[in-house]
């Protein structure tokens, strides 16, 4: 039993599945050649680093084993028996062996052969990965395939056949632009080439939506501002500008320069100042009693690790009170990222309602009116004669005149931006405590290890857009992993590296390492062009497999980390919802704009307070917008939205879950939304779809899975509506009063026929299938 | 990231990473594959850690800070003391909220109603709990607990996740997470709300977020009007019958689908929409109090469940007896900053039966042996006058927990003369999460769970088990 790498607490559970378990043997599991960064480090990173690593305060006996110098003082390199680690991990007196039996951190024999064997070999030191240079391994146009094809011989593995073409039209439909195809637009795929239809989505206005998601969860972009009250912020602008940047292919590089540092190029657009905004979409509190210290040092420590999480896919935020336990960050590497941030105008506690600094943005519509009330009011004024009496009639029209300026001025949309003044001092605080100012002031600098910035000539401090350039420079290896590993995941359904929070020690370590430095390179070479890396993903020969699992790999690869077939998973929240109103033809398409309201369970603000809040769900064209356009209450998020995993966004999400939970199945069953696109979709089978059963159901088949249906869903679906149709013929008047759901008008000229196929489309809406990516 | 893969991760560094060929690693990985598993998860539970001697906790949750110094911790010096001015010693270096423009001329406010002894315990309750002084024998009453946060929104999501930082699990997503559910019927982990008697201060779902566990865990807000549970309701102009053809033909007709498919999300899917079924008859069945006697009614103070606090109170016992495992009881009220003498009163009014009531009646149902039941809000009340009221407090404060091994009738922890510092057997609020994840079999260092390259847990790297309530 003890040859297991299993935690002992979790075995009994093992053990009532698994009996088999205990006859595998160890000898599997060591490789011909051990490698430190692949084999050893994460033993040491999970184990050892905690006492012996990068935090000085908690090391223990003076070693550290997270550089070469220190491991080299305990290892002697071919000799694992006079190596001092190699003891003491395999003493047995309470005293001497490590680690101590008092943490529960345990090593398993596995480990211990692995470290052995590595001595053994000579016991070679690596740097970690992820903060070295990406290397070039090929110069293959699309080397995807070749490494991942390297990879699978190396496994013995065979990749997956293609997918079937209806199947990829479907499958980059969903991925590109997060809109399920129609019937129409998979006819037209089908006759297209895979990278004809690939620059063909790329080439739509939704695309950026569709990319904008992830985007949104990284930045922890919404419309309310988190903290207590949870008032109204409005950063819709934000939203527009990421959607914007994406459909119009600008350069990460600028993406990225435009955000930290908008406001601090020289003459900055009303776009740039947009992005800025970016610095201000942390949690704000404008609660009674908040003391303004303690809020600035919450919102610069959320900046710290929402910046260093979005472009450096570091959890530098765990050095807020101690040095990093895993990875070579110090304590004051975060406040010296911290006051990079520190020229930001703000407040620790607002009020009313209010985010100063904020910028007025004016609709064309708002622009010409202000021009020509303009030109009317000294007009109207120069049409008032001299004395005339208060009640001249011009008088009037000059005050409605006035008015409506002042109408149309306060209904323009104001958002907050960046915008800097004198720096803030900032300290490093001992334990995070904002209360001590004993703390060595800082001034802004990268990391300590990952090199230094020089300041500029003449100039005193670094600025946000220092920081900025030198994210996106050659010598930041982080920045542009970081990104491919979080867009390989989109169209792969999981990173290269799994983990995409963190490509740190505690990272996984990644099963291409090859291929994820060099879509790294790519993207820096190519300009950091955003649709290329994307094209260099969805044309590869990888992306096209079935995503179909075959037994084979179900047992090798359970999580599809050779990427030996496609990935299949569930649309995020927003393609959810964006599904059902495509298929049912409600969606509005419109790009951009002010949040809307959906339909929403009433009272669910009930628990909101200052103001009180009264839901009122959006009337018209904005009641069907995309899901990317829906009013984001971050303390209580729309519960469609939360059901299906969508993060609050009150800190920076890199990745949702996701579940499979009850709760989702009565989103689909119930939720007005769903149960209005069902009978508005219903309504389109009628007049679209032919005139008998089966041409009617094979037409809706068609537009909300891309498939006919077989012979056993056919006569399944025969069986429901024959049902439902005596049902509701029994009772016309239930059958009306169930088109009633929802707000758009109904036009049913057979109400029975109309609610018979309403509950055949929920049934199809209600289909994993409708709502996954396969 | 689910429980299965969890389970995957321990081994897969060793087995998956390169060696793939081997037969072992063949084996293990299908039999530890996730999808094999299934990943609904309802009962899965990780292993106990320790005897458990507590099953389930309802947590009686007074939001905005109900004064200690009103309540449960009796402070005659304080008394003599009011009006006067309150000693720098005990201030100096320490946070204050409201108060921060009046810090230079801080005034003892004294116990603003008088307190009694009661039951074979004798303990000190203010006369504005009589119900409450009923079961005064039944409570351990805790003096001295300790937090980080002195504002109402950090401070509940300190209290609830163990955190400041918003975004990581809450404590009955932990426990549904480490203990799985007793109930196929309802969720794990059931919130239920109420106000009155104070000034309502908000709260965020926040507080009952999974935060990065599975979504399966989140906590379920039962609502007092409309559907009590979101969506519960089928559409209007569909009878039961027509609904659940609809269910049931969505069953089916994922399951056709899956045959093509080949997919374990649609085995876990279709199983959830047999949840979902039961919930449309066990929601309705559970929140119609009519098979309850006048006389239980009578005891809480309720007639139906219209949302009042003694009416969740009911609906607590209730869904602890169909299995639901973490039941959070808010209450909001307690932000007495002005008109603390009246306002004690009114709020207590709303709460005191109903929380008297529930242990009562758990006692009198044998129930109370392994349910937890716990009264506390996210901070006390400083000993100094904000005007007619108190500031947020956090050095020092009351609460009381009862059944579930705690032991009962006994005070723990005192505070100082003034009620302002904790000073003898302090409770921290990591302390108090390790004792009651303790009490349900599970060492708090043990339940974790890897996000961002971490083992997370609810104590984060602190809490120490209180071995005097136990």
């Amino acid at each position: 039993m003890k040859h297991l790498s299993i935690k002992p607490s979790i075995l009994p559970v093992i053990c009532r599945f698994i009996p088999a378990l205990f006859a595998i043997s160890l000898a599997h599991a060591v490789p011909e050649k051990v490698t430190f960064n692949e084999d050893i480090r994460p033993i040491l990173s999970d184990k050892c680093f905690a006492c012996h690593g990068f935090d000085k305060n908690a090391r223990e006996a003076e070693l550290r084993l997270d550089t070469a110098e220190g491991a080299a003082s305990v290892i002697k390199p071919g000799d694992p028996d006079k190596s001092e680690l190699f003891q003491h991990i395999t003493a047995h007196d309470p005293d001497e062996i490590m680690p101590p039996p008092e943490t529960i951190k345990k090593l398993t024999d596995a480990d211990r052969n692995l470290i052995r064997k590595w001595i053994e070999q000579g016991a070679e030191y690596e740097s970690h990965w992820a903060y070295l240079k990406p290397v070039r391994h090929s110069s293959d146009k699309n080397a995807i395939d070749h490494f991942i094809t390297k990879e699978l011989k190396e496994q013995d593995l065979r990749a997956s056949p293609p997918a079937k073409k209806w199947r990829l039209v479907r499958r980059l439909y969903q991925d590109l632009i997060g809109l399920p195809p129609t019937t129409q637009e998979m006819e037209e795929g089908l006759k297209m080439e895979h990278a004809q239809l690939v620059d063909h989505l790329l080439a739509s206005p939704h695309y950026g939506e569709k990319m904008a998601i992830p985007w949104l969860d990284l930045v922890r972009y919404a419309d309310s501002v988190g903290y207590h009250g949870d008032q109204l912020v409005t950063v819709s602008p934000y939203r527009d500008y990421v959607i914007n940047s994406f459909n119009a292919n600008k350069s990460f590089e600028e993406f990225t320069r435009e955000q930290i540092a908008g406001d601090l190029l020289p003459n900055p657009t009303e776009e740039q100042l947009i992005a800025s905004g970016y610095n201000r979409l942390n949690m704000t509190s404008e609660e009674g009693g908040a003391q303004a210290k303690e809020y600035l040092a919450k919102y610069a420590g959320d900046r710290v690790r929402t910046t260093s999480s979005v472009w450096l896919g570091s959890t530098l935020g765990c050095a807020e009170c101690h040095d990093h336990k895993f990875d070579p960050y110090l304590t004051k590497d975060f406040y010296t990222m911290a006051a990079f941030f520190a020229d930001l105008e703000e407040k620790g506690v607002y009020s009313a309602r209010a985010r100063p600094p904020q910028i007025v943005l004016y609709t064309d519509e708002e622009k010409a009116r202000i021009a020509e009330l303009d030109k009317a009011i000294p007009e109207s004024k120069a049409r008032i004669p001299k004395d005339a009496p208060k009640e001249h009639p011009e008088r009037a029209v000059l005050k409605e005149l006035e008015d409506e300026k002042k109408k149309v001025h306060g209904a323009a949309l104001s958002m907050v931006i960046s915008k800097a003044v004198k720096p803030r001092t900032v300290r490093v605080l001992a334990r995070g405590n904002w209360m001590d100012d004993s703390g060595e002031i800082v001034l802004p600098a990268i990391p300590e290890f990952l090199g230094k910035i020089n300041l500029p000539e003449g100039k005193e401090r670094l600025t946000r857009l220092d920081l900025a350039n030198w994210i996106t420079s050659p010598e930041n290896p982080l920045t542009a992993r970081t990104f491919a590993n979080r867009l390989w995941k989109q169209f792969y359904g999981s990173g290269i590296s799994g983990n995409l929070d963190d490509l740190g020690n505690q990272g996984d370590w990644p099963m291409h390492p090859e291929l994820l430095d060099w879509l790294a390179l790519e993207f820096v070479e190519s300009g950091w062009d955003i649709k290329k890396l994307v094209r260099t993903m969805v044309n590869s020969e990888t992306y096209k497999q079935s995503s179909h699992p075959r037994s084979e790999l179900r047992e090798v690869d359970p999580y599809n980390q050779f990427f030996a077939r496609q990935a299949r998973f569930r649309l995020d929240a927003e393609l959810v919802r964006d599904s059902a109103l495509s298929i049912s033809d409600l969606l509005v398409r419109d790009v951009g704009g002010r949040s809307v309201r959906p339909y929403q369970p009433e009272k669910y603000y009930q628990h909101l307070n200052f103001p009180r809040r009264n839901y009122q769900a959006s009337k018209g064209n904005d009641q069907y917008r995309r899901g990317v356009y829906t009013h984001w209450q971050r303390t209580f998020l729309h519960p469609m939205m939360k059901s299906f995993d969508a993060p609050s966004r009150e800190e920076c999400a890199a990745d949702r879950p996701s579940s499979n939970t009850p709760l989702q199945a009565l989103v689909l069953l119930n939720d007005p939304t769903f149960l209005e696109a069902a009978r508005v979709f219903s309504e389109r089978i009628l007049a679209e779809g032919g005139e008998d059963f089966q041409s009617r159901l094979t037409w809706a088949f068609q537009e909300t899975v891309s498939r006919k249906p077989n012979e056993n869903e056919s006569s399944e679906m025969k069986i429901l509506y024959e049902k439902q149709r005596a049902r509701f013929e029994k009772d016309p008047a239930a059958a009306a009063e169930y088109l009633k759901n929802g707000d758009s008008p109904v036009s049913a000229k057979d109400p029975i026929e109309s609610a018979t196929w309403m509950s055949l489309s929920r049934v199809l809406f209600n289909l994993h299938e409708m709502i996954a990516r396969y | 990231m689910d429980y299965q893969r969890f389970l995957l991760d321990q081994t897969r560094r060793h087995f998956l990473k390169r060696n793939t060929k081997g037969i072992g690693t063949l084996a293990l990985a299908s039999l530890l594959n996730q999808n094999s598993l299934g990943s609904e998860g309802a009962r899965n539970a990780l292993p106990i850690h320790i005897p458990a001697k507590c099953k389930r906790v309802i947590w009686l949750y007074m939001a905005g800070g109900p004064s200690h110094l009103e309540s449960f911790d009796y402070k005659p010096k304080l008394a003599e003391m009011n009006g006067k001015p309150m000693p720098k010693s005990i201030t100096e270096g320490q946070q204050i909220a409201q108060l921060q423009s009046q810090a230079n001329q801080l005034k003892c406010f004294g116990p603003q109603h008088n307190f009694s002894r009661h039951g074979k315990s004798g303990q000190m309750i203010s006369d504005v709990f009589p119900k409450i002084g009923e079961i005064a024998d039944d409570i351990c009453v805790v003096k001295s607990l300790n937090t980080e946060q002195i504002n109402h929104d950090p401070a509940h999501t300190f209290m609830n996740t163990g955190s400041i930082i918003p975004g990581r699990p809450s404590m009955g997503s932990w426990l549904t997470y480490g203990l799985g559910s007793e109930t196929e019927n309802l969720p794990g982990f059931v919130v239920l709300t109420s106000a009155g008697g104070g000034q309502g201060q908000p709260i965020a779902a926040r507080q009952w977020n999974n935060g990065f566990l599975p979504g399966r865990f989140q906590g379920v807000e039962f609502q007092s009007s409309g559907d009590p549970v979101h969506y519960i309701s089928r559409p209007k102009g569909l009878s039961d019958a027509g609904q659940e053809d609809v269910i049931r033909a969505s069953q089916r007709m994922n399951a056709l689908g899956d045959e093509a498919l080949d997919d374990p999300e649609i085995a876990t899917k279709i199983n959830q929409y047999e949840m979902a079924f039961r919930m449309q008859t066990s929601v309705p069945e559970l929140v119609d109090f009519s098979d309850e006697p006048k006389h239980i009614l009578d005891m809480y103070g309720t007639e139906g469940a219209d949302g009042s606090f003694a009416a969740n109170c009911l609906m607590a016992r209730r869904m602890a007896e169909r299995g639901v495992r973490f039941i959070q009881c808010y209450h909001r009220g307690w932000d007495h900053h002005g008109g603390l003498k009246k306002g004690m009163e009114q709020t207590a009014k709303f709460v005191d039966q109903g929380s008297a009531a529930l242990v009562k009646d758990l006692k009198q149902r044998g129930m109370l042996e392994d349910t937890m039941v716990i009264w506390a809000g996210e901070f006390g009340r400083t000993p100094m006058a904000q005007g007619s009221g108190r500031d947020h407090h956090i050095k020092g404060f009351s609460g009381w927990l009862a059944g579930g091994g705690i032991k009962p009738g006994i005070s723990y922890g005192e505070t100082d003369d003034f009620g302002y510092h904790a000073v003898k057997d302090i409770v921290h609020v990591h302390d108090l999460h390790a004792t009651i994840l303790h009490q349900l079999g599970i060492d708090h260092k043990k339940l974790t769970y890897r996000f961002q390259g971490r083992d997370f847990r609810l104590t984060d790297v602190h809490g120490k088990l209180v071995k005097g309530i136990i």
